[in-house]
């Protein structure tokens, strides 16, 4: 066994673990979403809606997202350094270090320990054991990097950098609490600083999870797969300095009209609004690429999965910035839009560049194709129509609760009761649990396929 | 069998490294003039606007 087919398994055991962890956290979405208009759905006491909806956010940002980072942003390293990982060993006690932790995750969280910290929910313990299991990724990323074999370093491992850098700052800050016990803590941070501090985090889990290490794959996977060098890298790193530069003062967009002083929400705004050109930066570039040859949308089956996704970016990142101006923030905040936003990244985006990746690099691995196009071809459809059915519904209700909420009387009174206002949601959440279904059932052809790929190319390593 | 590694040109080929697009580049600057613009408009230390006075004004009509 070569040094590269050793790394490659630690790859393969990374996308393997997310995808089981993606399922978890996919069917407990399922579940929540029917408990919003079936309240019996909930389970006292693991199976509420509280304890579930922490599990799955956890589960498919850190479970399902930092796993296919992990092994993803591996097999791109060895590729574009031209050599195998640094520290292959340490690659692979931090996958089964990664399994264990995303296990106690789940655990935990069912108990119904929690920060209290959106996205940050997890213990102190298990706070060190996620900062560990980081010190292990970036010590073989940078060390891999500075021993590279090929001098020039593509866009995709800045981005793969920025990535390692971010989070480690974001979530060492963030979580810095002081103990009461084994499982319980409180924030450093009081009031409105530690509101704050967990908005920077929290927008920046968005921006360094679902965005730096997302577009490193898209930069890496689509010309890779369509054959077509990128448009212009020159667009890519002017894009990628501005986007890490703006990102980390966009937090305060979260906390409009809060006691947060008004200037630094204003300063958030800004900052938010400006990263539309940083992020257009790499819906262009994806564009002109493909743009050169459309066929490749035909011929090549990634190629949609790839332009879709960047098409979700794009309406992302024009949405996203938009929610964050005051005159919007006002109507549509804390109600069922921001999931839908939500949503749409996580479903259109990253699922989408993310499962497209996953179907280049097993075959890869196994030196072989993939099972079926046309299953392919069927999860791209299920998993277009659930997500669209999903934000589309969430984007409905919440201007339907912001104008509701908003309505008053002449004499200044409310004019509509809150349970009226949630009463007019149900068949949108109704709806909403439809889309849900079938964008499972979708990422269910994706299983099939990944296995079946999985399983022809192991049988063939037998045989050789 | 062989590992087949990346060729940088498969990524930055000469034939396609253009220059930025002159949309794109108006997009660029003209977000940060707003933002410019944005930021003096409502911060209370330069403008007096606060978000107290304009939630004042909105319940007067």
């Amino acid at each position: 066994m070569n040094d590269y087919q050793y790394d490659n398994q630690t790859v393969k055991g990374f996308v393997v673990s997310s995808v089981f962890w993606g399922v978890v956290g996919i069917v407990i979405g399922l579940l929540i979403s029917i408990q919003m208009w079936r309240p019996e759905f909930n389970f006292a006491p693991f199976f509420t809606f509280g304890r579930l909806r922490t599990v799955h956010t956890n589960s498919l940002a850190f479970g399902l997202g930092v796993g296919a980072i992990f092994g993803l942003s591996y097999y791109i390293l060895m590729r574009l350094t031209k050599r195998p990982l640094l520290f292959p060993k340490l690659a692979r006690i931090q996958l089964y270090l990664f399994n264990i932790g995303i296990a106690a995750a789940a655990v935990t969280l069912f108990m119904g320990m929690t920060q209290s910290l959106e996205y940050a929910e997890l213990e102190w313990p298990l706070d060190i054991a996620i900062v560990i299991l980081w010190v292990m990724f970036a010590v073989n990323v940078f060390g891999t990097i500075i021993k590279r074999k090929e001098e020039q370093m593509y866009i995709s491992l800045w981005y793969i950098i920025a990535t390692v850098i971010a989070v480690a700052v974001l979530y060492i800050i963030n979580n810095l609490s002081i103990p009461v016990g084994p499982f319980k803590s409180y924030h450093l941070f009081a009031g409105v600083n530690s509101a704050n501090v967990e908005w920077w985090y929290g927008h920046n889990a968005v921006g360094f999870v679902f965005t730096t290490p997302i577009l490193a794959m898209f930069y890496y996977f689509l010309p890779k797969s369509t054959g077509i060098p990128i448009f212009s890298h020159r667009l890519s790193i002017i894009s990628f300095w501005s986007l890490v530069f703006a990102y980390l003062w966009t937090g305060a967009h979260h906390l409009v009209y809060t006691p947060l002083p008004d200037w630094i929400q204003t300063l958030g705004i800004v900052f938010t609004i400006f990263l539309i050109a940083p992020s257009w930066g790499s819906v262009v570039n994806g564009y002109y690429t493909v743009g050169s040859d459309w066929d490749k949308m035909n011929t090549q089956y990634l190629t949609k999965f790839f332009i879709m996704g960047i098409t979700f970016y794009g309406l992302q990142t024009v949405q996203g910035p938009t929610q964050g101006l005051r005159v919007v923030s006002q109507l549509i905040h804390y109600t069922d839009w921001v999931p839908g936003h939500v949503h749409m990244g996580t479903m259109g985006w990253v699922t989408m560049t993310t499962a497209a990746s996953i179907y280049y690099v097993i075959p890869k691995i196994y030196h072989t194709e993939i099972y079926s196009i046309k299953v392919a071809n069927i999860h791209f459809w299920l998993v277009l129509i659930g997500q669209l059915i999903f934000s589309i519904t969430m984007w409905i209700t919440g201007i339907q609760q912001g104008a509701l909420w908003k309505a008053v009387n002449d004499d200044g009174s409310l004019k509509y009761s809150f349970v009226e206002t949630l009463t007019k949601n149900y068949p949108f959440w109704q709806l909403r649990t439809v889309g849900g279904l079938i964008f499972t059932v979708g990422m269910l052809f994706f299983i099939y396929n990944i296995y079946m790929t999985i399983r022809r190319g192991s049988l063939a390593e037998a045989k050789a | 069998m062989a590992e087949d590694l990346d060729n940088i040109d498969a990524f930055e080929a000469k034939e396609t490294s253009h220059k930025l697009p002159i949309g794109w580049l108006v997009l660029f600057w003209g977000l940060i003039l707003w933002g410019v613009y944005y930021f003096v408009t409502y911060s209370p230390a330069i403008s007096g606007w606060t978000q107290e006075k304009a939630y004042q004004e909105s319940i007067k009509k």
